[in-house]
């Protein structure tokens, strides 16, 4: 059904301010440091900086270990959100609420007030180290912190809330009737779940997941804190050159080469998406 | 009566000339000073900001932290907020290279006697101060770099300063280079040297107050720190033995406005004063550059004070000419000493 | 529940209640530092005492950073809302060519790694004059907040009918008009939720306004500094307040969403 004359003359006068704000603030910046890159000192187009990146095997291995390490943040944040959607889904409606509202409202809550609460939980005189040593179940303090453990946990708890959510959404969407129906046909409570419940749940958790893993990627504020100086991901290392050597050349080609592989995995979140909302 | 009033009209106008800087510096209301923070800069304030405003009326506004990518900001977009900034000794020659600093006006800050190496054509060294190692009270006592780099009869988590320029020349220390023989660097046997105690290499600290902290949480048992943090704290020792001693610097930056620029010349003049650097070390255990500063500090904390005699003599000092020339090659390889910790 | 063990049910209950208490750990241990009267990081805290609220209130840098938080938030929440539903308005009854694009492009701050936008926004406010100045902060922090602001009132346009807008223009009625009368108000909950999610995030903002803010202090640069230069039980309770300012307001928003029957679909 076309839209009548009236709306489709207004559609785009609504958007074009923000469109406005949207260049100077966000289109141009990203666009002069993708320019950056690839202009020389001199004037006229270089593939140098990108050259000296590839040459310098120390940048890409630090690009290398920050996806791996999101994708071990991301993993685990699977493994403790699923169950915890899972559950929320069991709970009374009342009970759903206080839930919801518990997995919220961190989200909110600044993340350095949380990295630094970490730093206090898993310290060498922090509690956690306490009970071990007070329990008997170890002699020395154990290192959580300042390394690639303690940037782990960090993370897991800051990113969880983005995983839940979406995934308790999609699966409050499941009917019961699915499953009860499919136990009325005789199959085992463990067939439902694998072969019915998790199928459905699947598009929303790897959209999920996704999500958790692109947000890990440009994390700095917590591997910064909690890994000590001796964890390197890419943001890191990108304030070392904005900040520190300064080399903004070479901190633009990093920085564009990161958001080339952002832009692509989000082209898959996308597809994934549109699957969910389908 | 009409030519002497004219007369003296005109004898006037030379008056109002020479009034005119005068008249121009009264604009200036603040000057914007771009710092390290902490203690370092209260003791800049208390020090030498008081009596500059006390004197010129002028507010002393500081700002920290003062990363090098800041000061290249600054004058790239050619919009000088801040018209002071503190850089260490090699930052200092990075900046003359990259133009980003004004030649100082030595004539017109006039300054009391300070020692040469502080009279830098590009900056005013204000501030004396010494990287070293600490311990906590208890723990065994390291007595040269060897030791602290020996985690098997010296047991012990240690912190490091995330900066190559300290760490690099303390671990050829430790494997028995001497002082004087540091320059040029072995760079790859000094990182060998540090991934050898990889295991007890607890943080890589980016912030002067870090180390202290981590030493009395006893998250680290060990630390390389800057000695002013250190020397006052109750439960913690520093040793000056083979500490590096080196001098920051107060520069001009490149293009800020000239009445801001003569106003300064008034600050700078007020950190050649012994008086005013007796009351920065009192905020924080770093030295001035007057060859006069001793007689007035007190005389039973001499030995906390980088440039005390006993101090000096045991410490070396940093070829800023080399890390200007090497710094880059230098940062990628510490870049692949952090992947590898 | 239907159709499940209940074994498996109890393991998914503990499951469940110890990843929201890994959840909200850290909060439970902040709150009651932040009373404490140790002056390094110890929990429990062995005494009470409101030293670091008054240190807080007492030092004018902080008060400093809390004015110019207060200000930014303020206006570049306010520019979110107002930019953030035009734009959401249009994308959601209009059907002009590269709605998507627009769409994408408005969504694109939420995506892209922050550090990557922080970088961009330095070297290109350095170049354009706008490092370490207010309007660039606030031009920054719209541009951040506003993916949310367009997600929460997409929500609301949408499941408003778009008839009942359209019965108003065929009754003779302006634009203006039928925004003011017959639109904002039905999601008037919706918008004080977009105004409150855009404040809240630009109160929290740390890495962009690290890079960009040049002198001014905001209290969540604040804190980062601190946790860095000197870690000291002061930002416990700067950490405190805005928890309770949090709470207070989202529990707000959601008694009003709640009263405009809009809660579940805004949260979720």
């Amino acid at each position: 059904m076309a839209a009548p004359i009236a709306e489709r003359r207004h559609g785009f006068g609504f958007t074009a301010p923000l469109l406005g704000l949207m260049f100077i603030a966000f289109n141009l910046p990203i666009l002069y440091m993708l320019a950056l890159s690839i202009w020389s000192a001199e004037g006229g187009l270089t593939g140098a900086y990108y050259a000296e990146l590839i040459d310098t095997p120390i940048y890409m291995r630090v690009l290398g270990n920050t996806l791996r390490i999101s994708v071990v943040a991301t993993l685990v944040n699977v493994a403790i959100g699923y169950p915890l959607a899972y559950w929320m889904r069991g709970l009374s409606p009342r009970a759903q609420f206080i839930a919801v509202a518990l997995v919220i409202t961190p989200f909110w809550i600044s993340i350095l007030v949380r990295t630094y609460a970490w730093i206090v939980v898993l310290g060498n005189n922090g509690m956690v180290n306490r009970l071990l040593l007070w329990s008997g179940a170890v002699d020395a303090p154990v290192s959580f912190l300042y390394n690639e453990l303690g940037v782990m946990i960090g993370m897991a708890n800051v990113l969880l809330p983005f995983l839940v959510l979406p995934l308790f959404a999609s699966m409050l969407r499941i009917d019961d009737r699915l499953m009860q129906a499919a136990a009325s046909l005789g199959a085992p409570p463990r067939t439902i779940f694998l072969k019915v419940f998790l199928p459905l749940t699947l598009p929303a958790l790897a959209a999920g997941a996704l999500l958790v893993f692109i947000l890990c990627l440009g994390f700095y504020v917590t591997p910064a804190i909690l890994g000590g100086g001796k964890v390197p991901m890419i943001s890191n290392l990108l304030d070392m050159m904005i900040n520190q050597y300064p080399r903004w050349e070479q901190a633009s080609a990093v920085s564009t080469l990161l958001l080339v592989v952002t832009l692509a995995i989000f082209a898959g979140y996308r597809a994934l998406d549109r699957k969910v909302g389908a | 009566m009409k030519r002497r009033t004219l007369i003296k009209a005109t004898a006037g106008l030379p008056l109002v000339a020479i009034l005119r800087p005068g008249l121009a510096q009264a604009q200036v209301k603040e000057i914007r000073m771009i710092e390290a923070g902490g203690k370092s800069g209260e003791s800049i304030e208390v020090g030498y900001g008081n009596p500059f405003t006390a004197k010129t009326g002028i507010k002393l506004v500081r700002e920290s932290p003062a990363p090098f990518g800041k000061l290249q900001a600054m004058v790239a977009s050619g919009n000088i907020t801040a018209a002071t900034f503190e850089l260490g000794s090699g930052s200092l020659v990075q900046a003359v290279k990259l133009g980003l600093v004004e030649k100082l006006d030595w004539a017109a800050i006039n300054p009391m006697a300070i020692f040469p190496e502080a009279k830098h054509e590009y900056g005013f060294g204000y501030q004396y101060y010494s990287t070293g190692m600490a311990w906590r009270k208890g723990a065994k006592a390291p007595t040269n770099w060897a030791d602290f780099f020996n985690t098997k009869d010296f047991p012990g988590k240690r912190t490091l300063p995330d900066y190559p320029q300290y760490a690099i020349p303390f671990a050829l220390l430790a494997e028995g280079v001497p002082m004087d023989k540091l320059f040029p660097l072995d760079v790859d046997r000094a990182i060998k040297k540090l991934l050898s105690i990889r295991r007890d290499i607890s943080v890589l600290w980016k912030a002067g107050a870090q180390p202290p902290q981590l030493l009395k949480d006893n998250e680290v048992q060990y630390a390389i720190a800057w000695s002013g943090r250190i020397v006052e704290e109750k439960e913690l020792e520093f040793t000056f033995k083979e500490a590096a001693a080196d001098l920051s610097y107060i520069c001009t930056v490149k293009g800020a406005p000239k009445a801001e620029q003569e106003a300064v010349a008034k600050l700078y003049y007020e950190m050649s004063v012994p008086e005013n650097q007796a009351k920065a070390a009192a905020v924080i255990a770093y030295t001035g550059s007057s060859p006069n500063l001793d007689p007035l500090l007190p005389k039973d904390k001499l030995h906390i004070y980088p440039t005390a005699k006993q101090n000096k003599d045991v410490q070396w000092v940093s070829n800023a000419a080399w890390w200007a020339e090497n710094g880059e090659a230098v940062n990628k390889k510490w870049e692949e000493f952090k992947f590898n910790l | 529940m239907n159709g499940q063990h209940a074994f498996a049910g109890r393991t998914v209950a503990v499951l469940g209640i110890a990843a929201l208490a890994f959840l909200v750990l850290p909060l439970l241990i902040v709150v009651p530092m932040s009373f404490s009267s140790a002056r390094s990081l110890t929990f429990p805290p062995p005494g009470f005492s409101l030293r670091w609220y008054e240190g807080f209130f007492g030092d004018p840098r902080w008060m400093e950073a809390l004015w110019t938080s207060l200000s930014l938030a303020l206006i570049s929440s306010v520019c979110a809302v107002v930019l953030g539903g035009l734009a959401a308005y249009g994308l959601r009854r209009g059907t002009f060519r590269g709605r998507d694009a627009a769409e994408s492009n408005y969504m694109a701050p939420l995506i892209v790694p922050t550090i990557i936008t922080a970088v961009a926004l330095y070297l290109g406010f350095a170049k354009t004059n706008l490092l370490g100045s207010f309007a660039g902060l606030v031009i920054a922090h719209t541009m951040l907040n506003v993916p949310l602001v367009i997600m929460v009132l997409g929500v609301a346009i949408r499941s408003f009918d778009v008839r009942i807008e359209q019965v108003a223009w065929s009754l003779g009625a302006s634009w203006t008009y039928t925004m003011r009368t017959v639109l904002l108000p039905n999601i008037a909950p919706s918008v004080f939720a977009a105004w409150i999610f855009a404040f809240i995030g630009s109160f929290d903002e740390v890495i962009v306004t690290s890079f960009v803010a040049g002198t001014y202090e905001t209290i969540p640069k604040k804190m980062f500094n601190e946790l860095i230069l000197e870690v000291n039980p002061t930002i416990t309770a700067v950490a405190t307040l805005l928890m309770l300012f949090t709470i207070v307001a989202l529990g707000f928003t959601a008694w009003l969403l709640r009263r405009g029957g809009r809660l579940k679909e805004t949260l979720l």
